[in-house]
């Protein structure tokens, strides 16, 4: 099944976008992002969410000014970053 | 014991505020480092105290909401980030040590804007007066530990606005107790401890951060983000946070900004007003009494000072502590303030109320002060 993991540079980050998406009724959840999946950067945390939701994810996070994110997906292919 | 040195630390906490401590010591780890339940748990209590307070003051977004250990940890950050070595700086005439020492520590050219007590017309125009484009950043309380004078802080921003001078607010003894907006008041930083008004434990402080502050880090260290990068984040709150949090103290500290808020700010404010008019009324029937007040008390919250002519400080302290009255005396760690005022050589008795001090425990205290003046008067005779 596929999901949708955005890339937050910090718990902070994360939390605050998991805040946002929950209070517009956007179920996700808050993890730590493996290594292999911050770019060499170390320690990041991850907000997976579903594909339908994340039109409105995005949307919401344009709004909140909740930009320094990075967007992956994984799906039965693997995991690829996409664009914003 | 009647406690009266708030200014200290408030003493008296909700049974909530050790509840939440003893809950994170039993169930929170660290936040931003694992990834099971406890350390989440963790993330989730900072995350949701960094949220309250970004409510309670008005500021941008939870991540400029930043934790230290302290009041005075917090305006080490905020002095070190905006003022160079020789830097000029300019001042209110009641600044505690912990504005003055990190400034003397780095050299900085400190300029008093002098204005009398309880004046708040004349300390924006000493301000005024002193602000000069080659200043490099305004330091100003809001509320004074010495004598409780609220300082006109949000007209004071607006000055440092119109000149582009970086702006920092000491809280210290208006948070939890006077409105504060990080927005209106213009500031780059607002700093405060937890354990005041706030009710939170020792060992809790926050440092409210303006998006467009310069920031420079007092510590390095691990931040739980991109710890590849041997520098620390440019984003906050890592950037001011290195090492591991007082998670237990956030505990606390978050269940004291919501005993704040379920109480009401204005009614807590207005509450400790009442017993400082009182007290002051009660102290001026005393022989030998001076006491620092401002006539209605609207420019003071609930700290208020007095000395006696012929009876130290020190002495008066201490005989109140004999008879269970917990106060301060001397200096109260801020020798400018007592400059200013002209009570250097004397210092005063501190007395400073919190939501938990009663009428009933200012009554005693008069009683007791009574006796006391009369009973060191008698023995001087």
């Amino acid at each position: 099944m596929a999901y949708y993991l955005i890339i937050a540079r910090s718990v902070t980050y994360a939390q605050r976008i998991e805040r946002v998406l929950s209070r517009a009724g956007i179920r996700c959840l808050v993890f730590r992002a493996p290594l292999e999946l911050t770019k060499g950067e170390g320690c990041a945390y991850a907000v997976r969410l579903m594909p339908e939701t994340l039109e409105s994810a995005q949307k919401l996070l344009w709004e909140n000014g909740l930009r320094q994110v990075r967007l992956l997906r994984a799906d039965a292919s693997g995991i690829r970053e996409v664009e914003l | 014991m009647i406690y009266f040195d708030s200014a200290a630390t408030t003493f008296q906490k909700p049974a909530e505020v050790a509840e939440s401590v003893f809950r994170a010591m039993q169930e929170m780890t660290s936040p931003g480092r694992g990834g099971y339940p406890a350390a989440s748990k963790a993330a989730e209590i900072a995350f949701d105290c960094r949220t309250e307070l970004q409510e309670m003051f008005d500021a941008f977004s939870p991540e400029q909401i930043v934790f230290t250990m302290n009041a005075t940890h917090a305006l080490n950050i905020a002095i070190k980030s905006l003022v160079s070595s020789g830097g000029r700086v300019i001042i209110s005439g009641f600044e505690h040590n912990a504005v003055t020492r990190p400034l003397a520590a780095i050299q900085a050219k400190i300029s008093v804007a002098e204005a009398p007590l309880f004046s708040p017309e004349e300390t924006v125009a000493a301000f005024a007066r002193e602000m000069t484009t080659d200043t490099c950043a305004v330091i100003c309380s809001h509320v004074s530990n010495v004598f409780g004078y609220a300082q006109p802080v949000n007209e004071i921003g607006a000055l440092c606005k119109e000149l582009g001078i970086p702006y920092i607010i000491d809280a210290s003894q208006s948070a939890g107790i006077l409105p504060l907006s990080a927005e209106k008041s213009g500031a780059s930083f607002i700093a405060m401890p937890g354990h005041k008004g706030l009710y939170g434990p020792q060992g809790t402080g926050v440092l409210i951060c303006c998006p467009d502050a310069p920031i420079k880090p007092l510590l390095e260290g691990g931040t739980g983000s991109r710890s590849s990068d041997i520098l620390m984040p440019e984003f906050l709150p890592d950037r001011l946070e290195a090492g591991t949090h007082n998670i237990p103290g956030i505990a606390g500290l978050l269940a004291g900004i919501r005993f704040v808020k379920a109480q009401g700010m204005e009614r807590i404010c207005r509450e400790e007003r009442v017993l400082a008019a009182v007290a002051a009324e009660g102290l001026r029937q005393i022989l030998g009494i001076e006491v620092f007040a401002e006539d209605r008390l609207f420019a003071q919250t609930g700290v208020l000072s007095f000395r006696h002519l012929g009876i130290p400080s020190e002495i008066l302290a201490e005989r109140l502590a004999e008879k269970g009255v917990a106060v301060r005396s001397g200096l109260h760690c801020a020798p400018l303030a007592h400059k200013t005022a002209d009570t250097l050589r004397s210092g005063t008795v501190r007395l400073s109320f919190s939501a938990f001090n009663t009428m009933e425990e200012v009554f005693r205290f008069l009683n007791i002060m009574d006796f006391v003046v009369s009973a060191e008067m008698a023995g001087k005779n």
